[in-house]
């Protein structure tokens, strides 16, 4: 009987043991200035465990065992959020036919991009991966954790609401254009629509084809409930993704422009019984904010980009400030393609919504945090700091909104993904084993090489 | 006789054209002059478009003067945008609106600031950020421009204009004062822009093209020197407006603004300049490697593009563009900073300051905005710091110039103060106001 | 009523048939070194050969009388080498093409990664595909067993380096068509078809901006489209077969009937991410694949044993190009890959993963066995790249049960080496197919050095 009690305590020792290695390690991050967005900004610490913030405060409890990093003087935010961005993807466009809702980004996420880690150093921790604009209904998204060393399916959040990509103005009809556009068509072949009101026509049409497929479902449901012996409709992976726009379960996020494209996309999504998600970029937002908020749908913009085309004379930096005072759910994006750039520096381009508009810090930092969580329907689980969110979470060494400061940590489910001085330090070993291996083959060749033959 | 009068008379319209400069006391600011340590309760004394006197205690002026409480306000040298194509470009898109980039491999007769709209929407929008002056392009780093010509070697000479004016004339700081080039690079990778994916080309055909631009490039300096040869010794020449337009680069009184990017090209153009004996200001630096302490062995200046960019290479640190103004300054090389574009060109001093925190001092940063653009475009003695004798080109602030939160409240060029109004500023109180 | 002339027919029948007389049905390779792959290596063996198969093998094999003796001391018999992704056979597709470096065009556009060599062939004008509907690029109904032709001169140069066999698969489009192993003889194509339809060709190229699909997630697209037509098609005819009345008669479509045939698929995946990629594709269409490519396969090796897929090895591994810039350096990436990619076939060996070799993208059959050398220099085992030539390639298309190995029963297909196979001074002493023996083609003989002065370009 002895034995056996010593056997049973030995074994929960053991398994108190293994659960303590699985387990996660709690951390302390004490005595930073924590941004929370949402609930203010004060000097405190934050405690998390198992991969979510489990408490913040100015004084907080610091579980058994727990790491405790010291902060003082550095600055906490949110993880950044980047709302739309072509980093990470091995295609952007399917830009052959106005309507490619049968792609997903899903299918062709690169996860050694090194844009991924570059987004990380800049204290962006999700983004919006978008199809690009060269057509009037584009792919479906997929929203990303930048989870560097993750394998495409560990970069995937989750439990993102799933997504799809529009396009109005000058992009997707340049192909309708002829042989100038670089987006393709030719002078032969030139792809319908363009013109903006072809744009019209291509959603309408499409949601039109969508609804017919929908009932054509409906009907086939029905009278095999009745005991009739019909054949299903055949699956239409270009029709699906439209028919969940059309039930509410799938977001639109329209890249637009001009305020008559803007306002033309909210009346056929009226028209058709849906709300469009977000504006992309949007730059004449500005002019319909009225309009815009009466639909319910959020923006998406620049800082100040503007007149590298004529739909974008209108471009304000004020933008974003002004949809903001006109109640609009408003954040920034960074539309990076071909490697990680604005989506870096997302604080500083927050910090110019300032200057540009008079937002308050806490505004401008929304921006780039709880507002596109919240326009990604992800709010209950990014966005700010409080406790019961995913710890995501960047440490700063100075004000994250001024131009002299640099990300140093960054968190994601707690976890600690970036960390400045050790990539300092794994520098010279990658440019070491650069070498090594560049001598290696150097060696190699000359072992190859063919000998020499004087002729007899 | 005759002569003499039409002289006169030239010179009267030309004196004319100079726009007449204002008069006016800043009290109660901090000065940042660049050229010394700020000074903090002080006043600025312009007259006539002249800073006539910087300090805590400034001689009242005899006339009377609008006199402007600066009330605790930042005032600095107005900054220098050491390569854009402000007034040149208005929509990157649109080739009808742009002016740079013209046909031809080698164009150095070609002066932007007469195709400088002063009435473009860019010029206020830049203006209004605290930058006074540009340097114009004639074509891009890459060659080319928006006007859909083909890749200049040579697209003309920099002019540098006031961001303030009735005309071009009265824009007008130098009509020349550097001459283009893009030097070629041998450079295999191209981008994809329909998947957005880099692809490495054929070296064998790149470098045979390299080569080839070379030989031309050589030769064309050649030729102009022969005709400059002839001309000094009187000797019978038809007027080539090309090879008159090289003389000031032949005889070393204009440099050469190198667009060279990488270590090689960086060491080809140096020894290329050494050979034509020419003064040479390298460009768009980005990965200088080894050829870094060449440049700063041989004190060449250099017009540093964006910091605030991406990455480009796989292998490449992700904060090298934000640390390599540090390495510059580092190194002991001079440079200062250009956007290269139109529609960023507002940004200018965060390209500076972005480099801050990466390891450049702020001191630094602030220079080369301001007074070590104006030393390497040869035009330190009236314009770049706050200093009496120096033209009254002023930017008042709420704070630090270089910070992105920072409001600009006043901007004065040539002692003059500049509408702050804009494009922007219209449209959003425009739509601000909408019921 | 017979014909006058009928006995002298007759004597001049025989007499043609006995000056084209068929080679010895019976022959016996006697104390050779022979590997069986299937079991353990015999050091002095006896392989029987009768008509066409294999009769016996082993170390005590009785040789009847009347049977064709070789004399196999000093040589290694190995059962035909097999390349299992090839395009012998098919005479248009002879042409190299130099791989697509770029994304136009190429499949799966990967800096550090070399595409697959896709040879050219002449390509009808397309129309513009809108979509799924118009089977963009597709020919399902394509078989490499309709194509192929014993007067490929690639295989006799196949044969002379000592392959028996080849898995050959038509290459034009998305879906390119259904591929066969063919014996490297015949006199006509088929005669040399073993299983004429192994797999369908998949290649997920994209046609730029011009036409659908345009990119690589629109090519994954219209697989997944088109397999749900497939189905539904199936479905339909079933309907309609029951009840022609009520269900409206579905339209034939060529390129969903081939579909239909396929019960094996074939997808490009050559680096880690293109192969975690496909091996999530792959197993949506539920129906047998295997990734062809992989050369980071090194690094995915757990992936590939856990979804119990095979490959099939490009073995062109990824060197600096010949021409390259010296100043460029390549990245981490690229170098790592250029480092362990020889050592793909090993990884794969000691992960239980099953592989095959082939030929895509050498410029010679010889250049295999060279960089499957490559390859034991580090690290893999000798019977395991004799296996992936032979038994594995046979296993991994459903034909093990008369290809692969020496054993009773199956095909005689052999290669004959004196010297070791995978050393580059041995050299091919005969193969044998369906049981007849192919000496192989004469060297050229290498044309006479100058005498006198240097050659240009040599250093001194």
């Amino acid at each position: 009987m002895i034995a056996l009690r010593i056997l049973l305590i030995a074994a929960a020792a053991c398994g108190l043991a293994l659960a303590q290695q699985t387990a996660p390690q709690p951390i302390v991050l004490q005595n930073a200035t924590i941004h929370t967005v949402t609930k203010g900004t004060f000097s405190g610490s934050i405690v998390i465990r198992n991969g979510m913030i489990a408490e913040v405060g100015d004084k907080v409890l610091a579980p058994m065992g727990a790491k405790i990093i010291d902060l003082s003087g550095k600055h906490i935010t949110p993880g950044l959020i980047d709302c739309h961005t072509h980093i990470a993807l091995v295609s952007t466009n399917e830009g052959s036919v106005s309507v490619s809702s049968m792609v997903a980004m899903r299918d062709v996420i690169d996860p050694e991009d090194p844009a991924i880690f570059r987004d990380l150093a800049g204290g962006t921790t999700t983004a919006n991966l978008l199809h690009g604009s060269a057509n009037a209904i584009g792919g479906l998204n997929v929203v990303i954790k930048m989870r560097w060393g993750s394998d495409a399916d560990g970069l995937v959040m989750k439990e993102a609401k799933p997504g799809i990509k529009f396009a109005l103005g000058e992009n997707p009809k340049r192909a309708g254009q002829g042989a100038q556009s670089p987006f393709g068509g030719n002078a032969q072949t030139p792809r319908y629509p363009g013109t903006r009101m072809g744009v019209e026509d291509v959603i309408r049409e499409a949601f039109l084809e969508a609804r017919q497929y929908q009932a054509s479902w409906k009907d086939y449901e029905t009278r095999r409930a009745r005991g009739e012996n019909v054949l299903a409709p055949r699956r239409n992976m270009k029709l699906d993704p439209l028919v969940e726009v059309l039930e509410g379960k799938r977001l639109v996020h329209a890249h637009c422009y001009r305020a008559d494209e803007i306002l033309m996309l909210l009346r056929v999504a009226e028209e058709f019984g849906f709300k469009i998600a977000t504006l992309q970029h949007a730059l004449e937002g500005y002019k319909v904010a009225k309009e815009i908020k009466a639909h319910g749908a959020g923006v998406s913009t620049f800082s100040d980009w503007w007149s590298y085309k004529i739909e974008a004379y209108d471009a304000i930096p004020y933008n974003a400030a002004l949809l903001t005072k006109k109640g609009v759910l408003t954040s920034l994006n960074s539309d990076d393609a071909g490697g990680a750039d604005v989506s870096t520096r997302l604080n500083t381009e927050a910090a110019k919504t300032i200057k540009y508009g008079g937002l308050s810090a806490d505004e401008a930092l929304a921006l780039v945090t709880i507002n596109p969580a919240r326009q990604l329907g992800i709010d209950q689980y990014v966005g700010s700091i409080e406790a019961g969110k995913q710890a995501d979470i960047v440490v700063y060494d100075k004000d994250p909104l001024s131009i002299y400061s640099k990300v140093e940590k960054v968190f994601i489910d707690g976890r600690q993904y970036f960390d400045r001085d050790e990539d300092l330090l794994a520098r010279p070993r990658r440019e070491a084993d650069k070498k090594g291996l560049l001598e290696k083959e150097k060696a190699a060749e000359k072992a190859d090489a063919p000998q020499k033959r004087r002729p007899s | 006789m005759k002569q003499l009068l039409l002289a006169s008379l030239f010179a009267v319209v030309a004196f004319a054209a100079a726009p007449e400069g204002g008069s006016f006391l800043l009290k109660n600011v901090t000065v940042h002059p660049v050229s010394g340590p700020k000074l903090d309760g002080a006043s600025v004394l312009v007259l006539d478009g002249k800073i006539a006197e910087v300090g805590a205690k400034v001689t009242p002026p005899k006339t009377k003067i609008r006199i402007i409480d600066g009330k605790g306000l930042h005032v600095w040298p107005g900054m220098i945008n050491s390569g854009s194509m402000v007034g040149l470009s208005e929509i990157g898109s649109i080739r009808e609106t742009n002016d740079t980039g013209e046909l031809g491999t080698f164009v150095p007769q070609l002066r932007p600031i007469v195709a400088l709209n002063p009435d473009s929407e860019h010029i206020p929008v830049v203006r209004a950020n605290g930058i006074t002056m540009t340097a114009l392009l004639p074509a891009g780093a890459g060659g080319g421009g928006r006007g859909g010509g083909n890749v200049q070697m040579i697209g003309g000479q920099i002019s540098l204009a006031h961001l303030a004016g009735w005309t071009w004339e009265e824009m007008e700081v130098r009509r020349s004062a550097g001459m283009h080039l893009r030097y070629p690079a041998i450079s295999p990778v191209s981008f994809d822009p329909m998947t957005f994916s880099t692809t490495r080309g054929n070296y064998p055909n790149s470098k045979r093209q390299h080569d080839q631009e070379i030989q031309e490039l050589t030769s064309f300096f050649d030729d102009a020197r022969s005709y400059w040869t002839a001309k000094k010794a009187a000797l019978p020449v038809k007027t080539d407006l090309k090879f008159e337009a090289l003389i000031p680069v032949l005889e070393g009184k204009t440099p050469l603004i190198a667009f060279a990017s990488h270590e090689r090209e960086i060491r080809e153009v140096i020894e290329f300049a050494d050979k034509q004996q020419v003064k040479l200001v390298l460009a768009g630096v980005r990965k200088p490697g080894a050829a870094l302490e060449t440049i700063a062995k041989k004190k060449i200046p250099v017009i540093l593009g964006r910091t605030q960019t991406g990455v480009d290479e796989e292998d490449d640190p992700y904060d090298e563009p934000y640390a390599l103004p540090a390495k510059l300054y580092a190194a002991g090389v001079k440079f200062c900073f250009a956007t290269f574009d139109a529609e960023f060109a507002r940004n200018l001093p965060y390209q500076a300051s972005q480099g801050v925190p990466y390891g450049l001092p702020y001191d630094e940063a602030l220079r080369a905005v301001t007074l070590n653009a104006a030393e390497i475009w040869g035009i330190d003695k009236e314009y770049g710091s706050i200093e009496a004798g120096k033209v009254a080109d002023l930017v008042l602030t709420d704070g630090d110039l270089l910070e992105v939160k920072t409001d600009v409240k006043m901007v004065f060029i040539r002692g003059n103060e500049a509408d702050l109004e804009t494009r922007h500023t219209r449209l959003y109180k425009k739509y601000l106001a909408r019921p | 009523m017979v014909h006058r002339l009928f006995p002298l027919t007759l004597l001049l029948l025989a007499a043609a048939a006995l000056l084209t007389a068929d080679p010895p049905s019976r022959v016996a390779i006697r104390d050779a070194r022979v590997y069986t792959v299937s079991g353990p290596v015999l050091e002095k063996a006896t392989v029987l050969i009768k008509d066409g198969l294999i009769e016996a093998v082993g170390e005590n094999v009785p040789i009847p009388v009347g049977v064709t003796v070789i004399d196999g001391t000093g040589l290694n018999v190995y059962p035909g080498l097999i390349d299992a992704l090839s395009t012998w056979g098919i005479a248009e597709l002879a042409a190299p093409v130099p791989p697509a470096g770029g994304a136009r065009g190429g499949a799966q556009p990967a800096p550090a990664i070399p595409a697959p060599a896709t040879p050219a062939t002449p390509q009808q004008p397309q129309p513009r595909a809108r979509g799924p509907e118009d089977r963009p690029n597709t020919f399902t109904w394509v078989k490499a067993a309709d194509l192929v032709k014993p007067s490929d001169r690639r295989i006799e140069t196949a044969r002379s380096a000592g392959f028996t066999t080849a898995v050959t698969f038509p290459r034009q489009g998305i879906l390119a068509g259904h591929g066969a192993v063919i014996n490297l003889a015949g006199e006509n194509g088929g005669d040399m078809v073993v299983d004429p339809a192994v797999g369908l060709y998949t290649t997920l190229t994209t046609g730029g901006f011009a036409n659908f699909p345009g990119s690589l997630m629109g090519a994954m697209a219209y697989l997944r489209q088109i397999w749900i037509d497939a189905a539904y098609y199936r479905a339909a005819k079933e309907a309609y077969a029951k009840d022609p009345v009520a269900i409206v008669r579905p339209s034939y479509d060529r390129a969903l009937e081939g579909l239909l045939e396929t019960h094996r698929l074939l997808i490009p995946a050559f680096s880690r991410v293109q192969i975690e990629r496909m091996l999530r594709f792959g197993a949506e269409f539920k129906t047998p694949f295997v990734l062809y490519g992989g050369q980071e396969a090194f690094r995915t090796a757990d992936q590939l044993k856990k979804a119990g897929v095979p490959v099939i090895l490009n073995v062109k591994w990824p060197a600096k190009e010949r021409e390259s810039d010296p100043e460029e350096i390549p990245s981490l990436r690229t170098l790592q890959l250029r480092d362990k990619a020889p050592t793909t076939p090993a990884v794969l060996a000691a992960a239980g993963v099953p592989f095959a070799i082939s030929s895509e993208g050498l410029d010679t059959p010889k250049d295999m066995l060279k960089a499957l050398k490559k390859s034991i220099d580090v690290g893999l085992k000798p019977a395991d790249a004799i296996r992936a030539l032979t038994l594995s390639a046979a296993e991994i298309y459903g034909v093990a049960s008369r290809l692969g190995s020496i054993d009773k029963g199956k095909i005689a297909n052999l290669t004959v080496v004196k010297g070791d196979l995978f050393d580059e001074k041995s050299k091919v002493e005969m193969v044998f197919i369906d049981g007849k023996k192919y000496l192989p083609a004469p060297e050229a003989p290498a044309p006479p050095r100058p005498t006198g002065a240097t050659p240009a370009g040599e250093a001194q």
